[in-house]
């Protein structure tokens, strides 16, 4: 039973994924597809169309191998070996400086504006 | 061989590497552990000691790639259970997300661009700050290579969490709600998983702080890359 649970759960994410698939294709739109069918899976969250439960065993599953899930993608790095000789190490390196200034900026800010919001309250 | 045959060998080494990557990862855990690293790296071994083309092994890869569509809408779920965090403190987590992922993007595309490297490359990196099936849809939209664009992610969530504590000191960042917003944008997952550590507080502001970054992002860089290309 709670195999099937599973499956069926993954089926409904299958269907939100699918009708964001369609809405981009439809209307020609540039967000991918996969995050249009997540707008829409939250807004019935939200609208109470629809409840977590309904969803929550494919959800978790999904969420907590999600890593497995992209394995083959990222072990297609094998065919892009030579980018990384040379070049291609500036890019490791400012996707690195780049993380620490957004990492910096976005703490700043966050703090910011929590502390200033405590001293008004 | 027949497809079939391969793509379930494919399909069973692959679970079958990254059940070992998570055990191992449970015995030693560090941020260069994670099974996603392990795991590419065993996986890519393997293909060039045996001369298998990553064409074949996608044969049965796809069928595991294939569930990252649903597992992108599955993200829905974290972002709406954390929805009192959402309300609570929306001000701060939209604006810091908002600035943080804009000039993660920025900070980015600029110095790229400067060393005059082609657009595909532009494309791979510039998702790098969002949770890896998003950013692998958001490179491949813009005419970006996926793999890459995950490896990309991978440095921005490693060398995240591994220089954040220090950072965090040397900036006097010491609001929780504050570190884990910006673990979360700045370091997806890897991030959130760090701040979770850290304290329930720190790990959700993060997840909420890494969902919204997603939908920023792939929002924002399609539209951006109009200008920019």
């Amino acid at each position: 039973m709670e195999h099937i649970r599973v499956v069926v759960h993954i089926g409904v994410l299958y269907l939100f994924y699918y009708a964001g698939v369609w809405i981009e294709n439809t209307f020609n739109m540039m967000i991918p597809g996969s995050i249009i069918g997540m707008l829409l899976l939250l807004c019935c969250f939200y609208l109470k169309i629809f409840r977590t439960k309904y969803v929550e065993k494919g959800v978790n599953l999904l969420l907590s191998h999600m890593p497995l899930l992209f394995l083959p993608v990222t072990a297609g790095v094998i065919t892009y070996f030579h980018i990384f000789t040379g070049s291609g190490l500036w890019l490791v390196f400012i996707a690195f400086v780049s993380t620490l200034i957004v990492m910096i900026v976005s703490g700043w800010t966050a703090q910011f504006i929590v502390n200033r919001r405590g001293s008004n309250e | 061989m027949n497809d079939w045959l391969i793509a379930i060998m494919a399909v069973a080494g692959t679970i079958l590497v990254y059940v070992s990557g998570r055990y191992f990862y449970s015995r030693y855990p560090q941020p260069f552990t994670l099974p996603i690293v392990t795991g590419t790296l065993v996986i890519v071994l393997f293909l060039v000691f045996t001369n298998v083309s990553y064409p074949t092994y996608m044969i049965g890869g796809q069928w595991i790639e294939h569930l990252l569509g649903p597992a992108v809408v599955a993200l829905a779920m974290p972002l709406y259970k954390q929805r009192d965090m959402l309300k609570k403190y929306f001000f701060p987590l939209t604006t810091a997300v908002a600035v943080g992922s804009s000039v993660g993007l920025l900070s980015g595309y600029f110095p790229v661009r400067w060393l005059q490297i082609d657009d595909m490359l532009i494309a791979s990196v510039l998702p790098k700050s969002v949770t890896t099936p998003v950013a692998m849809d958001v490179s491949d939209s813009i005419g970006g290579n996926p793999s890459l664009a995950a490896i990309f992610v991978m440095v921005a969530g490693i060398g995240g969490v591994v220089t954040a504590p220090y950072l965090f000191k040397w900036c006097g960042i010491a609001n929780d709600l504050a570190r884990g917003i910006a673990s979360g944008t700045a370091s997806h997952a890897i991030g959130t998983a760090k701040a979770l550590g850290n304290s329930e507080r720190e790990g959700a502001a993060s997840s909420v702080a890494m969902t919204l970054s997603a939908l920023l992002v792939s929002v924002i860089v399609p539209s951006l890359v109009i200008i920019l290309f």
